[in-house]
């Protein structure tokens, strides 16, 4: 294997961190290869994928021992300026990380400052969209694109300066599945048709991992590079394909659906799912929905819609993007208004202003780190508290929440994965009986999704109830007890989780579509 | 219009309000502004800055006046008195209030009225392009300040949008949002908008848009030294007339300097262009002209060779009116049959600014 970039017992520090980042990080990348980095948040991945740019440490500072070689360069001397002709480097934020107004220039501008001469660079812009399959847009405003789009126009770029080294920091992480599923197909296709070694950090590995020649795990700052089938034998995160086999002791793992059934089908067909628990009886009603309209100009969000929450439900929002979840969930707690439709809580006309239906039904939107501003956790949490009627103490909170060990750290000094959970306490402390969350698991490893799973279990177990709009179809059928699809802004169905996400159902789970009776890997008799 | 197009009238547009204090002209001006305004092509961001200008600019007006009420003590048209107040000795001893005349008022607005028109020329300018545009506009030297400038502009829009998500957090935590709860809601947009201008600090750095190559240090002495000359043959030129000549070869070695620095960077820091913005002809000697107004509108002003100016002071007499007084505002209006003639194309594939996409 020809190695194009390596990797000598390098150990980094941040300049302002605890301890080393990276801890003697051997490595080699071969020529052509493709590799997922993955491994829990704030493991040192994204730290890993600056080396290969020369970002870490030339942009970050910081220490750094030990030498980083791509393409015959070393990486932590050459400029990054220079570097970027060789690795090209995508990010998470498609609106961080663009200049120009049109997608040509945007692919151009790069070049334009490097002086290319004209021809060569209108071949080069012209093949770059044309590898990202976005030739179409070429003559159209950044700000018109969908998130997907977005990410192809900045890969493009990358690409446009010829790089034999492509480095992709979690580019769907923002994104919806669909946008997700098409940026990292072109990533795929990329490799496929031109050979180029790719490096991606990335939480969504089912889709990935089949393509994958290697996984490189990065874990509390140290690395390994494994095969794939080896990496899912032991990570947590693995896709449920994998999870599913390693229960049932399958060997080998398989990545998809299709290897399972075609190397194990006579043991899938064999195993046993547990009986299903038997359906929680709904407490009082909490919640209802009737006829909701809402629309932005003459954009219809809304049309229609019915829904009832009772005590001790948690409900999976489910539908594409644009299909009216956030809307819905924002018209409920007074953000949005209705053009038509009632709101109830307890059977009562919901209250109109926003601090007064919140009490009720908190609401966590995207990214709701946003607001934290305290010093400490607990004065984050006590913030939050202050002026509630009936509000818990706040060391009651701190407890419940799992925050007691962190109270007094600042927010801002967590790791980001942390920063969410408390941003989402923060939002709920006040103990409302309804919580209304928007994609809480975006971006969320394994871990974070665990501590959400349970501490919406403990909710509904209190006598609570919870709307959860997610496009992360695992994790409501782990959470659920009923979905809800909107489509195009209306009800597409309503149904008990096990019907939505069984073998029969309208959105049967990769382990429903193994084993029947089955959701998820836990539900099969081991 | 073009990019160039757009400088020239927004070059001609400053130095007409720049170089006059007559009333007429201003109001002209005034109105030609508003009527290119209503014509220029502009997204739905850019009408939101053309609105925060506006009443920047009207606020600034108000307060040249009212500036001018309390910082009275000249002219003779007593309009009504003020309470009289004097500052402290360390403070100058500056009398505030006292009578407030016709002749004050007149000059405050008039000041006012020059900034409204520079600050409505800019809006109608970073409307009708793209931040984007300035940029490949701007000379090598300027580059890595454009880029800096350009970057701002580009997240202004994101840190906005920020600030109305965390007044949304504030308000469903229970937390007030009004001005009482202005700290909580500015801490985090200045600290989101630090970490989003680092991020796509980073991104540029890793795309290869980062700092020009160096320039050698006589570049760089002649780059510095240039503002200081210029500064010392302005103040010579105008303070002391005696020895005008000595501002004039500071100002010839001040130019000359600030012209090498321009030519060495460009000179090092080629750059080429996938397009080409299209210019028609008559356009392009158009805004030629206009820039070469400018140019000359600023050069009479320093020359004195200005007519028309208007002295509240000197017994409040009514503006003097002149064709030639007028002239430059009336030629402000010039970019109208070029928009009536080639509107700006919308770009394909929808409106200018996205739809909410809520989910």
């Amino acid at each position: 294997m020809n190695a194009i970039a390596s990797v000598e017992r390098v150990s980094y520090a941040y300049p302002s961190g605890d301890g080393p980042a990276l801890r003697d990080v051997d490595l080699e990348v071969g020529e052509g290869r493709f590799a997922v980095v993955a491994g829990p948040s704030a493991g040192g991945k994204s730290t890993f994928l600056r080396l290969f740019n020369g970002l870490v440490p030339q942009f970050t500072g910081g220490r750094i021992a030990g030498r980083v070689t791509v393409a015959g360069f070393d990486a932590a001397r050459t400029p990054a300026r220079t570097l970027a002709l060789t690795a090209g480097m995508v990010f998470q934020d498609p609106e961080a990380q663009a200049i120009a107004d049109r997608v040509e220039d945007e692919a151009a501008f790069a070049l334009e400052q490097r002086a290319t001469p004209r021809a060569e660079m209108r071949a080069r812009v012209d093949g770059a969209l044309r590898a990202l399959a976005i030739d179409h847009l070429r003559e159209r405003r950044l700000s018109t694109l969908s998130g997907g789009e977005r990410q192809r126009v900045a890969i493009a770029a990358a690409l446009a300066l010829g790089p034999r080294l492509l480095l992709l920091d979690e580019p769907a992480s923002q994104l919806d599945a669909e946008g997700a599923a098409i940026v990292l197909d072109a990533v795929a296709r990329l490799h496929r048709e031109r050979g180029l070694t790719t490096l991606l950090v990335e939480h969504r590995l089912d889709r990935l991992l089949p393509l994958a020649d290697d996984v490189v795990r990065v874990e509390g700052g140290a690395v390994a590079c494994l095969d794939p089938r080896r990496f899912v034998a032991e990570y947590e995160g693995a896709p449920a394909v994998a999870r599913l086999a390693r229960r049932l002791a399958l060997d080998p793992l398989p990545l998809t659906i299709e290897e399972a059934r075609a190397w194990h089908g006579p043991a899938l067909a064999r195993a046993v799912a547990r009986p299903a628990p038997p359906p929680p009886s709904p407490g009082d009603e909490l919640l209802r929905v009737e006829g909701l309209a809402l629309a932005y100009g003459e954009y219809e969000a809304l049309r229609d819609v019915d829904l009832t929450l009772r005590e001790g439900e948690t409900l999976a929002l489910l539908g594409p993007n644009g299909s009216g979840k956030s809307s819905l969930l924002r018209a409920v707690v007074g953000l949005a208004k209705p053009r038509a439709g009632a709101i109830r809580f307890r059977a009562r006309p919901a209250p109109a202003a926003v601090a007064e239906r919140s009490a009720f039904a908190g609401f966590v939107p995207q990214d709701p780190a946003l607001a934290l501003c305290q010093p400490t956790v607990a004065a984050e949490i006590g913030d939050s508290l202050r002026g509630r009627a009936g509000a818990t103490e706040r060391q009651a909170a701190l407890d419940r929440w799992g925050f007691a060990a962190i109270a007094a750290r600042d927010p801002r000094e967590l790791s980001a994965g942390q920063r969410q959970r408390v941003a989402i306490a923060a939002m709920l402390a006040h103990e409302p009986p309804v919580w209304l969350l928007d994609e809480p698991t975006r971006g969320a490893d394994a871990p974070a999704r665990a501590w959400l799973a349970a501490r919406l279990r403990d909710h509904a177990a209190r006598g609570g109830a919870a709307v959860v709009a997610t496009h992360d179809a695992e994790f409501a059928a782990r959470v659920a007890t009923r979905a809800l699809r909107l489509e195009a802004g209306r009800a597409a169905f309503d149904l008990p989780a096990h019907e939505a996400f069984g073998r029969n159902g309208p959105m049967p789970s990769p382990v429903a579509r193994l084993v029947d009776g089955a959701i998820l890997p836990g539900d099969v008799v081991a | 219009m073009s990019t160039v197009a757009w400088a020239a009238w927004v070059a001609l547009v400053t130095a007409t309000a720049l170089t006059t204090t007559n009333p007429y002209v201003l109001a002209i001006l005034l109105a030609a502004i508003a009527l290119v305004a209503v014509a220029a092509p502009r997204t739905e961001r850019a009408g939101l800055g053309l609105r925060v200008m506006l009443l920047l600019g009207l606020g600034l007006f108000v307060f040249s006046i009212g500036a001018a009420m309390i910082n009275t003590g000249f002219g003779e048209r007593t309009l009504f008195t003020l309470p009289r107040a004097s500052a402290p000795d360390w403070l100058g001893g500056l009398l505030l209030g006292g009578d407030v005349t016709a002749e004050t008022l007149a000059a405050g607005a008039v000041r006012g009225a020059v900034v409204l028109a520079v600050l409505l020329g800019f809006a109608v300018f970073s409307g009708a392009v793209s931040a984007h545009a300035i940029l490949r506009l701007a000379p090598a030297a300027l580059f890595h300040a454009g880029l800096v400038v350009t970057i701002g502009l580009a997240l202004l829009p994101a840190t906005v949008a920020d600030i109305r998500r965390i007044r949304e957090l504030r308000a469903l935590r229970g937390r007030p949002t009004g001005v009482r709860g202005l700290p909580a809601l500015v801490a985090p947009a200045v600290m989101g908008g630090l970490d989003r201008a680092m991020r796509f600090a980073e991104a540029m750095e890793a795309r290869g848009y980062a700092a020009p190559p160096a320039v050698p240090a006589r570049t760089r002495l002649a780059g510095v030294a240039a503002a200081p000359l210029l500064v010392a043959a302005a103040w010579v030129w105008f303070y002391q007339p005696e020895v005008r000549w000595i501002g004039a070869a500071a100002a010839l070695t001040g130019a000359g300097a600030l012209l090498f620095w321009g030519w060495d960077c460009a000179r090092r820091q080629r750059v080429t262009r996938l397009t080409v913005e299209h210019e028609p002809f008559i356009l392009r000697i158009v805004a030629r002209v206009s820039l070469a107004s400018a140019v000359a509108l600023v050069a009479a002003d320093l020359g004195g060779w200005l007519p028309g100016g208007y002295n509240p002071f000197a017994g409040f007499p009514a503006p003097p009116f002149s064709a030639l007084a007028i002239a430059p505002a009336v030629a402000a209006l010039w970019p109208l049959p070029f928009l009536a003639a080639w509107p700006r194309p919308r770009a394909r594939g929808g409106p200018a600014v996205a739809p909410p996409s809520p989910s």
